[in-house]
């Protein structure tokens, strides 16, 4: 398809057909639309986030029954709860009876939910326990029908305490969707002394003006940290070392650490696998790993883990230095920091990004209030890290959104790109990964049926 | 509650520095803080726990000089055009405490005009303030914004 015919098509209100979507991303660039055709967008909430499993919730916000959570699921706000059976189970927030929202809150607990209009009530599972006047209904009205309950999403698995749901009425095995990335997950886990991590109460919400895509390919990409934030680099560079009383020097550290150039370029690898998953090898190395090795806290937790699993185990576990990994479509997990991102598409160009940190259960206390520090340091609203990252990813939809000069480049890298046998391989200065992110993109678009 | 020369002078402190944060003397503000001063905004209502709980920030004075230092940076993006704020300070209530401490509340709105953008921020301030000759430092400013725990854009300049 030429340029012309694709430039024609923008703007119009039918779904974009498998040859539109082939025609948008090529070898080295992709189209604008993209980013920008809500028409696209509307194809990406059924065939990605309405089909491959989503991230809902951590098992941790849901010890006992009555527990739940609020969160998104494709276009869908639904309730993630534990039912008095232990299952957990994923709801949409919607009363059957005349479709009013049902729950108002992010998280909670509670045995049941209450429609405030007419009193339905709905048990965690979703299945109706009372109506008020139960004989003003008809008498073929079946509290057990499932249509007079709140409705369930299917297809809900977890692993190892990350709960997924899925929309497709057949996905694949959560555990062949991850693939190699429940690796890290494992690593995160592994990192606790007692085997066990719990979701920290506090994270951030932070809405940007831009689509989703914008900030998957950002975590990806390591090639921008110099140059967007150099404002905090500067600064981090002539402040003192060890001035600050509260935090042994982690914040100075992490804006120090963006300050990279040719030499982390060329040394840093990035990896790309099948289903459009990536991640990098960390770039913390001067920085915050280095200082945490020999102070008494990482001393102390070291200790720790060795005690429960062996040193050998132990330093292979504190040896897994991998950065933003990332689970196609949108969950970010880096594991020696403890922290995890949630990319939430809200419109073509509206997306929300939930981060998170994790406390590792057997750990010294010091170590989850480092993991407070560091998601307060990169992932706050004030962040001098982040802020910068979304006032790029702003002006890039701002650009995109114009009509003119409808391809970008994504070309860096694709002569030196490698192949083996899981994956692809990459310097830090290609972009692999959004080439990797986006053949997956086209794969999940033009499959017809779930 | 102090007689009233010495709330004036509370007052005049806390509009001084809402003038200076409104001008851009960033330099200047950071000086209205002790050595071990501390701006702390919470994430979440009625929040007591800066270390175990995250905070929109919790920075002493070396990392608030980083702060400070970063909105003179030409290529702070996020500042590229420069915001400009209205802060306004109001229904101040201080309370004396020990060796010419005070305890300051105040209610705060500012708004932030950026590029094509308008934004309001609101909420309360709980000021430590340690006396210096005929003035003030700041020993704690604890900034309490009304939606702590909702949904945030990029916030650039101090509130």
């Amino acid at each position: 398809m030429t340029t012309r015919m694709v430039q024609e098509m923008t703007n119009t209100a039918d779904p974009p057909t498998v040859d539109d979507i082939r025609s948008l991303v090529r070898p080295d660039q992709v189209h604008r639309r993209a980013y920008a055709d809500p028409s696209v967008f509307a194809l990406e909430q059924e065939r990605i986030f309405g089909r491959l499993w989503i991230y809902v919730a951590h098992e941790s916000q849901l010890k006992k029954p009555g527990d739940f959570v609020r969160t998104r699921l494709a276009s869908h706000e639904v309730l993630v709860t534990r039912h008095t059976d232990g299952r957990i189970y994923v709801l949409h927030n919607r009363c059957p009876h005349r479709g009013a929202r049902i729950c108002m809150v992010d998280d909670g607990t509670s045995r049941l939910f209450s429609c405030p209009y007419h009193a339905w009530v709905f048990r965690p599972d979703g299945s109706l326990s009372t109506v008020p006047h139960r004989k003003s209904y008809p008498a073929g009205f079946d509290l057990d029908d499932p249509a007079h309950h709140m409705r369930r999403i299917e297809r809900v698995e977890t692993y190892r305490g990350f709960v997924f749901a899925a929309l497709a009425e057949h996905p694949e095995p959560l555990v062949s969707h991850l693939g190699a990335m429940t690796e890290v997950i494992d690593n995160l886990i592994d990192r606790a002394p007692d085997g066990e991590i719990e979701i920290a109460d506090s994270s951030f919400t932070i809405e940007y003006r831009g689509n989703w895509k914008l900030h998957t390919e950002n975590a990806a990409d390591v090639f921008h940290p110099s140059f967007v934030h150099s404002s905090s680099v500067m600064p981090a560079r002539r402040a003192p070392a060890n001035a600050s009383v509260l935090d042994q020097d982690q914040t100075r550290e992490m804006l120090l650490a963006n300050g990279f150039g040719t030499t982390e370029w060329e040394t840093i690898q990035l990896r790309g696998l099948a289903g459009g998953h990536t991640f990098m090898t960390s770039f913390y190395n001067s920085g915050v790993l280095a200082s945490q090795t020999t102070d008494p806290v990482t001393t102390r937790y070291q200790a720790a883990l060795a005690a429960r699993i062996g040193p050998e185990r132990a330093a292979q576990v504190l040896g897994m230095n991998r950065f933003n990994n990332i689970v196609y479509p949108n969950l970010i997990i880096n594991a020696q920091y403890q922290q995890m991102r949630v990319t939430i598409p809200i419109a073509v160009d509206r997306t929300i990004v939930r981060i998170h940190c994790f406390r590792l259960k057997g750990a010294p206390d010091e170590m989850f209030q480092r993991a407070v520090r560091f998601l307060t340091t990169i992932g706050s609203p004030a962040s001098m890290i982040f802020s910068d990252d979304v006032e790029m990813l702003e002006r890039c939809q701002q650009g995109l959104a114009k009509d003119t000069g409808p391809w970008i480049d994504f070309s860096r890298g694709l002569d030196s790109d490698r192949e083996d046998a899981d994956g692809s391989v990459s310097g830090a200065a290609s972009e692999m990964p959004m080439r990797v992110q986006f053949a997956a993109w086209v794969n999940y678009l033009t499959t017809e049926a779930a | 509650m102090p007689d009233q020369a010495i709330q004036r002078r509370i007052e005049s402190f806390l509009f001084e520095e809402a003038r200076l944060l409104d001008a851009g003397q960033f330099e200047a503000w950071l000086k209205l803080f002790e050595p071990n001063g501390i701006y702390w905004m919470p994430s979440r209502p009625g929040q007591t726990d800066p270390l175990n709980v995250a905070s929109i920030i919790y920075e002493d004075h070396a990392i608030l000089s980083i702060r400070v230092q970063r909105l003179l940076e030409a290529r702070a993006l996020v500042l590229t055009p420069m915001p400009r704020t209205t802060h306004l300070v109001s229904n101040i209530e201080a309370e004396a405490g020990e060796d010419g401490e005070f305890t300051v509340a105040a209610a705060f709105i500012c708004i932030e005009h950026q590029a094509e953008r308008q934004r309001i921020y609101s909420g309360r301030h709980t000021y430590h303030l340690a006396s210096e000759g005929d003035s003030f430092r700041i020993k704690l400013k604890r900034v309490a914004l009304m939606n702590s725990d909702g949904t945030h854009s990029p916030m650039a300049v101090p509130l």
